[in-house]
């Protein structure tokens, strides 16, 4: 089948259903896609769903981090403060929100109770490091990266903070956390993927088979494979770092872009395609892609994040989140 | 209307040294994706050397979004003041936009980058 044919079966699904729920007609199961309007211009991007139920997202355009309530499409925005370009969001061990924050050039806690936010600002010699995305290890330490070619860590209980040199340079951009603890990043412009040594802050670089292949994020699955978005190439690769082996699909179509990757808790690979203007599930069982075309088009979903039935996204060109419901509702 | 004259006073005004420091520090985030240097090519956004004057999205062999794709098929180009209002919020003028940044709201950083991307001398 090709991507025309392949794309047109999952649309009829989409054409048939109402403006802001459907039921897309994938090929492996009930999926349901819901979209979730927020504040116009605010430039919904990164997402991360929290213990409550609510999901937390990120308004790059406005500086604001908010809040989703699911359940009736309710949402808060808080202010991070002046010049705020908020890029992404994760959970920690708190329970709280924890942004890098690259307009204040600081990681910034947002506190889930008074919505209180607290700054940890880079060094002064770091002052333009284009924060990006970051991980919590199994000690409770922040680490995160910034594409101007930094990563760093964060100790939150005593706020010590060291930054390190990406070996590469600029272009350090998504970062994983392995089950067994490992932590991963993806160079954009450096176009490998690195893994950080947390004793000693070192990075050794791993270069993806494919040359120039733009690796922009970077999610482990169960088994501590390393999945990898191409950018460039419009890859997802995979990384089994126990033997060193690399496997790497191109997605369907004619000029894929591949943005964002996400392993659900089934081992199921989420990228985003910018070129096909889809979220697409990919099963490595199968080795089979099913998309999930936006409605509206600009979607420019930039990272995908989930909990166990439910698979999320920022539209940051639409201001809208999206959800696939991975799981038909009891 | 003050406010203009203002900022055009201040930029007659700074030391041509200082205005290119200030646009050198504004333009720190962006080379995490662009080149000034005709010769790097291959990184994730496109090649700014004689970025105005010439056509919106038209860095030979770059792959555009599909706005700037638009823009460029109807003959837009760059000059200084598209290139301030595009900084003040890119989305805000091409919706859709792949590159994902908050514009620059300070009037005066916008101006030196604008002018430090516009002339190789001020650098």
């Amino acid at each position: 089948m090709n991507r025309r044919q392949f794309l047109g079966t999952a649309a009829i699904g989409i054409l048939a259903a109402p403006a802001l729920s459907r039921r897309a007609a994938a090929q492996e199961g009930p999926f349901r896609v819901k979209y979730f309007p927020v504040a116009a211009g605010m430039g919904s991007r990164d997402t991360t769903p929290a213990p409550d139920g609510t999901i937390w997202f990120c308004g790059q355009r406005n500086g604001t981090l908010g809040r989703l309530d699911p359940r009736d499409g309710s949402y808060k925005l808080v202010d991070l403060g002046k010049g705020a370009a908020p890029h992404g969001v994760i959970i920690g061990p708190d329970g709280a929100p924890w942004v890098t924050e690259g307009g204040q050039n600081a990681i910034a806690r947002v506190d889930p109770g008074d919505h209180k936010v607290t700054l940890f600002r880079l060094p002064e010699k770091e002052a333009y490091a284009n924060l990006n995305t970051a991980v919590f290890d199994k000690n409770g330490i922040y680490w995160f990266t910034g594409q101007s070619g930094i990563y760093g860590r964060l100790d939150p209980k005593s706020g010590d903070m060291t930054v390190f040199k990406s070996p590469r340079g600029r272009g350090t951009y998504g970062m994983t956390i392995t089950p067994k603890g490992d932590i991963w990043y993806a160079s954009l412009a450096g176009n490998h993927i690195a893994k950080i040594d947390p004793a000693t802050g070192n990075a050794t670089v791993v270069e993806p088979p494919t040359p120039s292949q733009g690796a922009r994020r970077v999610w482990s699955d169960s088994k501590g494979r390393i999945w990898v978005s191409e950018w460039n190439s419009g890859n997802v690769s995979m990384h089994d770092p126990a033997d060193g082996s690399w496997k790497a699909w191109k997605l369907p179509g004619s000029n894929p872009r591949t943005y964002a990757v996400y392993v659900d808790d089934k081992d199921k690979v989420w990228v985003t395609d910018f070129g096909a203007n889809a979220i697409v599930r990919f099963d490595p069982v199968t080795e089979k892609f099913t998309a999930f075309p936006s409605d509206k088009a600009g979607a420019n979903v930039r990272q995908l994040d989930g909990r166990p039935g439910e698979t999320w996204g920022g539209e940051s060109g639409n201001d809208r989140l999206v959800m696939i419901q991975t799981v038909a509702p009891a | 209307m003050r406010l203009l004259a203002v900022l055009l006073l201040v930029t007659i005004l700074l030391p041509p040294s200082a205005m290119a420091e200030d646009g050198a520090r504004a333009f720190t985030p962006c080379r995490a994706c662009h080149s000034l240097d005709p010769a790097e090519r291959n990184l994730p956004g496109p090649n700014l050397s004689g970025l105005i004057g010439r056509a919106v999205g038209s860095d030979a062999g770059f792959d555009y979004s599909p706005v700037l794709r638009k823009a460029r098929d109807e003959g837009l180009r760059w000059d200084a003041k598209r290139l301030e209002v595009f900084l003040a919020d890119p989305a805000a003028m091409f919706p859709g936009l792949w590159m994902s940044m908050r514009g620059i709201e300070n009037a005066a950083e916008r101006q030196a980058l604008v002018k430090f991307l516009a002339d190789p001398a001020s650098r």
